[in-house]
């Protein structure tokens, strides 16, 4: 039961939340388009009908009794077919509450994740609700009417409904179980789908059973207290199955085999039961009415059957799924270049490990692609962010989103949200012009635009947020960052990328105040750090009055890495692939030396220091001549050297492993190395990481 | 609070006199390295491996040997002699690495040799010196010798 209950809440979680994102989506649009549509009044009606039975019953009270306003309110909008007649005022109202009713009910859900109680203190935002009804009611002699039709209807539906409710519908089965559950248990349309479901388990389907909607309609609650839960049997030789399934349910207070009375009537015209009789007669009508209450939820149904071709699965599964696909790889590998096999000539061997190392290849790619997720649900929610900003801060500005369909994996989803958002909060507070007039002098178009955009470049995702607002002004920054003594070098030695390169300095907040919104002093730093985290860099390019683009490169996964091995000395490394732009050997007449006697070497027209991995390391190495080993030319975001080695090994597909959290003490992330891999003969690899690799040699010279 | 536990311990150590009760007991795993012999609270004691793959790790201090491999586990191996300032055993046949779990960080000590499972019942001196890191207390054993009881929580502290 427990473990049914936890299910259970987590399916509520999953559909309650994705149905409020979808609401919010549908609200922002509307926003937009300065109107709903009545696909869009029908679409919230139904989420909020279907958050209305689900938390009801879940037994959020709160959360229920909110969403059942909610629902009234739409109602009338429904009756109307349009809010067209709404005054722009009451628009702008309207729109606000129904975020905040969104607001309110994703922390009440939060809440619930949380495992803490849910507030009860839903007085005001009742009344919000129903004074803006009675705002409507007032403002609108044809809502008011609407108004008054809505109230009707919305009773009469109760009274068909426990009219539909006093009454099993005509069956033509012989046998009837009535059920009734202990007093009190709650959740008693509950209780029944889980009897209902152990004696599916124990006859298989073919039975009927009425309530039949105990799964998804709460209403049927009041309905099984009052007259029970019914079981229809038409077969005499299942009755001890289903009984015994019955006997072993909890909570059931006593149940009861009725012979049908339409099919005993029939027979032999007695009158068993009266009370039975009687319901025979009114259910005549049951059916049609049955009909009709459920009408008013088609939608909820089609989508759910829409959605029966997905399948939620914790993530935490997917997460050994992929540990195990790794450790295949790997062992893949280990068999087929197993020492043991060297010198045999094994034809049908290698064919087969041929065949293998397709099939493990393919088993990777979809365990990965099953962790993908498409990066819209963060994009969307800066809609929110940019209109609540925008009214806040009185600046008009459109979000544009291109590529939301881009998917990457969720671990990675996940922690871009934060950095979005105060990449985000940034432009509107700092990036738009603070007035109109000052944009139209500028001689752009009123409206302001932040550009989100998500885009696969290899194996990285690549997300630029650009706004086209007054810019990054160079000469404050500096001094900016002079103030707070975060200059490393001259201030004239400054290149422009540099300085922009300043900004994601720690403590560095160029805004003179801080506002609600940004400036809080941990700015941009904390957004490169996340951004780093998984992998990632962050760049930024701005034109002093045309605006500021941030670029966000991230890898599209962290736990697999194409890698090369190479050898320095008895030491085995692994470069990631995606770093190495050529290798090459070279002579001693290419080398060209500073006045430090430091190594170089000319690329392409352009100059590479080169960094020798043995000397960096302190490794023993016979390969010290640089004609002897390789050079490998490395690049990782905008830094690019040649790394000398002893040789390669070959290339190898690893996955990645964090190092021990002991070694977390001796700053081992600055020292070049990203983590280590098991090989094939369980020798650790450590996966060089070019980027700190190249701090870790400056820091050596 | 130093106080306080030597004087619960030694309130202990005389109820155990009295009783001669065997739960009081500490068992201490003892091993050698540099000549001297050391003990390890047999409750962070997880395995004993010998001769393992170390894989070195540059930029580390050099009493970081490197990282092992112990059944796709990464552990590091961090080397007693070089902590306690002794020379690198250069020419041993054998390498015998202690794994450890401490606060569950798992970690591996490089030593000579491991020598048993002891009990010790009377209570550990602090050390005359307050120089020596890693160790926090010592005691004379039944056969005469002296062992240092290697201080755990000191070795995952990164100092």
């Amino acid at each position: 039961m427990n473990n049914g209950m936890d299910s259970m809440i987590d399916m509520y979680l999953f559909e309650t939340n994705s149905l409020l994102e979808q609401l919010e989506n549908i609200m922002l649009e509307a926003e937009k388009a300065k109107a709903f549509s009545s696909a869009d009044i029908d679409e919230i009606f139904r989420i909020m009908h279907t958050i209305k039975g689900s938390s009801a019953m879940m037994e959020f009270d709160s959360i229920s009794k909110v969403a059942h306003r909610f629902e009234d309110l739409f109602f009338i909008f429904r009756q109307n077919n349009t809010t067209d007649s709404l005054s722009e005022g009451m628009r702008k109202e309207l729109f606000n509450l129904i975020l905040r009713t969104n607001d309110f009910m994703r922390t009440e859900v939060a809440k619930i994740e949380q495992n803490e109680p849910i507030s009860d203190n839903i007085d005001h935002f009742i009344n919000d609700i129903n004074t803006f009804i009675e705002k409507l009611n007032a403002d609108e002699p044809s809502t008011l009417e609407a108004a008054e039709m809505t109230n009707a209807p919305a009773e009469t539906n109760v009274t068909q409904n426990s009219a539909v409710l006093q009454s099993i519908p005509a069956t033509a089965s012989p046998y009837i179980v009535k059920i009734l559950f202990d007093d009190g248990s709650g959740m008693e349309h509950l209780r029944a789908f889980i009897v209902k479901n152990a004696i599916s388990d124990a006859i298989g389907n073919n039975f009927k059973f009425y309530p039949e909607d105990v799964e998804h309609n709460s209403e049927t609650c009041n309905y099984i207290i009052d007259h029970g839960f019914f079981i229809f049997l038409d077969d005499e030789s299942l009755m001890d199955a289903t009984i015994s399934a019955i006997k072993s349910a909890p909570n059931i207070a006593s149940f009861e085999v009725i012979a049908n009375p339409t099919v005993e009537a029939t027979k032999t015209e007695e009158a068993k039961p009266e009370l039975q009789q009687k319901e025979v007669t009114q259910s005549a009508t049951a059916p049609v009415q049955n009909k009709s209450a459920k009408g008013s939820t088609p939608p909820a149904a089609q989508s759910q059957q829409a959605k029966q071709s997905i399948i939620s699965v914790n993530l935490s599964k997917l997460d050994s799924l992929m540990a195990i696909v790794g450790e295949i790889v790997i062992t893949e590998s280990m068999v087929t270049s197993s020492p043991d096999l060297k010198g045999l000539k094994l034809d049908n061997f290698l064919k087969s490990t041929r065949q293998l190392r397709k099939l493990t290849d393919e088993l990777q790619d979809i365990a990965m692609s099953m962790r993908m997720v498409p990066i819209s649900g963060v994009f969307n929610k800066m809609n929110r962010i940019v209109r609540d900003m925008g009214q806040s801060l009185n600046k008009d500005v459109r979000l544009t989103i291109i590529g939301e369909n881009t998917e990457l994996d969720k671990t990675i989803v996940d922690s871009i949200n934060d950095p979005l958002i105060h990449i985000v909060r940034n432009a509107m507070d700092h990036g738009i012009e603070e007035t109109v007039e000052e944009r139209l002098a500028a001689g752009k178009e009123p409206q302001g635009e932040i550009v989100l955009e998500a885009k696969h470049t290899g194996s990285d995702i690549m997300i630029t947020i650009a706004d086209d607002g007054v810019g990054v002004n160079t000469e404050k920054v500096l001094e900016k960052a002079k103030r707070n003594g975060i200059l490393t070098k001259p201030e004239s030695e400054y290149s422009k990328r540099e300085i922009l390169m300043l900004l994601l300095a720690p403590g560095f907040s160029t805004n003179e105040t801080v506002t609600e919104y940004s400036g809080r002093g941990v700015g941009m730093d904390v957004v490169k750090q996340n951004i780093e985290k998984v992998g990632g860099i962050v760049s930024i390019e701005s034109e002093l009055g045309e605006g500021t683009c941030i670029t966000l490169k991230i890898p599209l996964t962290l736990a697999i890495v194409d890698g090369m091995e190479i050898a320095v000395g008895k030491s085995t490394f692994t470069l990631p692939i995606t770093n190495i732009r050529q290798s090459f050997k070279c002579t001693q007449e290419e080398i060209i030396y500073d006045s430090l006697g430091h190594e170089m070497i000319e690329r392409m027209g352009n100059y590479y220091s080169i960094v020798r991995l043995h000397k960096l390391y302190n490794l023993e190495t016979e390969v010290t001549d640089i004609e002897e080993g390789i050079l490998v030319w490395v690049e990782a975001s905008d830094i690019s050297y040649c790394l000398f080695v002893d040789s390669f090994i070959g290339e190898q597909q690893v996955v990645v492993k964090p190092l021990p959290p002991y070694l977390n003490g001796f700053n081992i992330k600055n020292s070049g190395i990203a983590g280590c891999t098991i090989l094939g003969d369980g020798n650790i690899s450590i996966i060089l990481d070019a980027l700190s690799l190249q701090t870790a040699f400056e820091n050596s010279l | 609070m130093k106080m306080e536990n030597n004087l619960t311990d030694e309130l202990l150590d005389d109820e155990f006199n009295l009783t001669e009760a065997d739960e009081n007991l500490n068992k201490y795993l003892t091993f050698i390295s540099a000549e001297l012999v050391y003990g390890i609270p047999i409750d962070n004691v997880v395995e004993i491996i010998t001769n393992p793959g170390i894989t070195s790790l540059p930029m580390v201090p050099s009493y970081v040997k490197g990282i092992m491999n112990l059944r796709g586990q990464i552990v590091p191996i961090i080397d007693i002699r070089q902590i306690m300032n002794k020379p690198v055993n250069e020419d041993a046949a054998i390498t015998c690495v202690i794994i450890l779990e401490i606060d569950s960080i798992s970690i591996g000590v490089l030593v000579d040799t491991v020598l048993q499972v002891i009990n010790v019942n009377n209570k550990l001196s602090d050390p005359p010196s307050k120089n020596l890191d890693f160790i926090n207390g010592m005691t004379n054993l039944i056969d005469g010798t002296v062992m240092f009881s290697l201080d755990c929580q000191a070795l995952i502290s990164n100092k």
